[in-house]
């Protein structure tokens, strides 16, 4: 049965009702046995959604998700090949300090020298003075959570060396090395104009490349433990 | 409309003590991602399946947890990790209905949805029971009973997200609410 009150009852419920429709509510609910029926029905209902418990999927998606996010699989499945070496060719590693260090140099100048476009390397007129640094991992980042986590992949790193063919651990070590170099002088540079933009972002720019670097070896070595 | 439903009141949960895997999985930890993505399963799938019904429950899941791998970055913590999770969960299926939406018919006429089920349940796994109930409802009346009665959400904050006024949500919660009196009463 419906009445004009029928409609209205999970208002009633829900405390959504006026004090002088509540108290109409009150008068016809007293009179009403279907409606007072339906208002237990309803909260039977309310209340067993707010019982609900959570519950798991039938199986682990883990798996699923690692591949996606391009990381190992289920630390508790078993190896699906062999363990491998991580390896690159030592003309891509160098090419990639070098970069590195032009880009990192380049920026800083800019940084010193009010960002002349036309007077630096062209590599470093990519960055990011018209496009400031997006929220990255550093950026987020307390001092203090960055240090941690750089100390954690740092440990990480030290402990997986022997994962890691010592040519590639080399140039592995000598990119960090360059990076850090980056960011004292970008640190430097900020002793001088600490208000300066342009180096703030290079410098949490610098903090992100060294990151990503040690989270990229770092996840290297987990999958090569495999 | 993401960050709307970031700012909503709602959804709130309490939180798990996973801060520390938070952090970790922020700076690229696996491991930690991977104890993040263990210690809040139950509650992001049970939550994706009852809002799609059980419809690609598991690829959502995942894709749940992938955002979430990707946008650890721009979690600073003002709420818990477990709120912003729930909301990114939400925003996500919502997604997902927004995309499906203009392929096939999103709220049913009538009220015999119930048909299929076998009447008044004898069995006394209950949760299980409600579950099912859950699925027959149509899309648009389930969603909104899950959010405003499951989750905890008001309908203004239900109608920023669905981009529905106050008033149709109450109505589909009413809706979804005598649909299910009669199998859960």
């Amino acid at each position: 049965m419906t009445d004009r009150w029928t409609p209205r009852l999970s208002e009633y419920i829900d405390g959504e009702l006026t004090a002088g429709e509540r108290h109409a509510a009150d008068a016809h609910l007293a009179e009403c046995g279907d409606c007072r029926r339906t208002l237990a029905e309803l909260r039977t209902v309310v209340a067993r959604a707010a019982a609900a418990t959570p519950r798991p999927p039938g199986t682990d998606l883990w798996d699923g998700i690692a591949e996606q996010i391009g990381r190992p699989q289920a630390f508790d499945t078993p190896p699906r090949r062999a363990p491998w070496r991580v390896s690159f060719t030592l003309p891509q590693l160098v090419a990639a300090s070098l970069a590195l260090m032009v880009v990192s140099g380049g920026a800083v100048w800019i940084g010193q020298h009010g960002g002349r476009a036309t007077s630096i390397p062209s590599l470093g007129a990519t960055n990011s003075r018209e496009e400031p640094a997006a929220h990255t991992t550093a950026a987020v980042m307390t001092d203090g959570q960055y240090s941690r986590a750089i100390a954690d992949l740092e440990q990480t790193l030290q402990n997986g060396r022997s994962s890691f063919d010592p040519s590639t651990i080399g140039v592995v070590d000598q990119n960090v090395a360059v990076i850090d170099r980056a960011i004292e002088q970008a640190r430097q540079a900020l002793g001088q104009e600490p208000a300066n933009i342009y180096l703030n972002n290079h410098l949490t720019d610098l903090k992100q490349q060294k990151l990503s670097v040690l989270q990229q070896v770092t996840a290297a070595m987990t999958l090569s433990s495999r | 409309m993401e960050a709307l439903a970031l700012n909503a009141e709602a959804g709130s949960v309490p939180p798990l003590d996973t801060s520390s895997d938070v952090a970790r999985a922020a700076a690229g930890d696996v491991r930690a991602f991977e104890a993040l993505y263990r210690a809040h399963l139950p509650r992001v799938y049970s939550l994706v399946r009852r809002l799609t019904g059980g419809r690609d429950a598991d690829e959502l899941t995942q894709d749940v947890f992938v955002r979430v791998w990707q946008k650890l970055a721009s979690f600073r913590g003002d709420a818990s990790f477990t709120t912003w999770l729930h909301r990114l969960t939400v925003n996500i299926v919502i997604e997902r209905f927004r995309s499906e939406r203009t392929n096939r018919r999103r709220m049913l006429d009538g009220d015999d949805v119930f048909a299929t089920l076998s009447g008044p349940s004898v069995s006394h796994d209950l949760p299980m029971d409600f579950e099912a109930a859950l699925e027959k409802l149509p899309d648009g009346a389930r969603e909104i009973f899950v959010l405003h009665d499951v989750e905890g959400y008001k309908h203004h904050e239900i109608g920023t997200l669905l981009g529905i006024s106050p008033g149709t949500s109450k109505a589909q919660l009413h809706r979804a609410r005598m649909m299910l009196r009669k199998h859960l009463g």
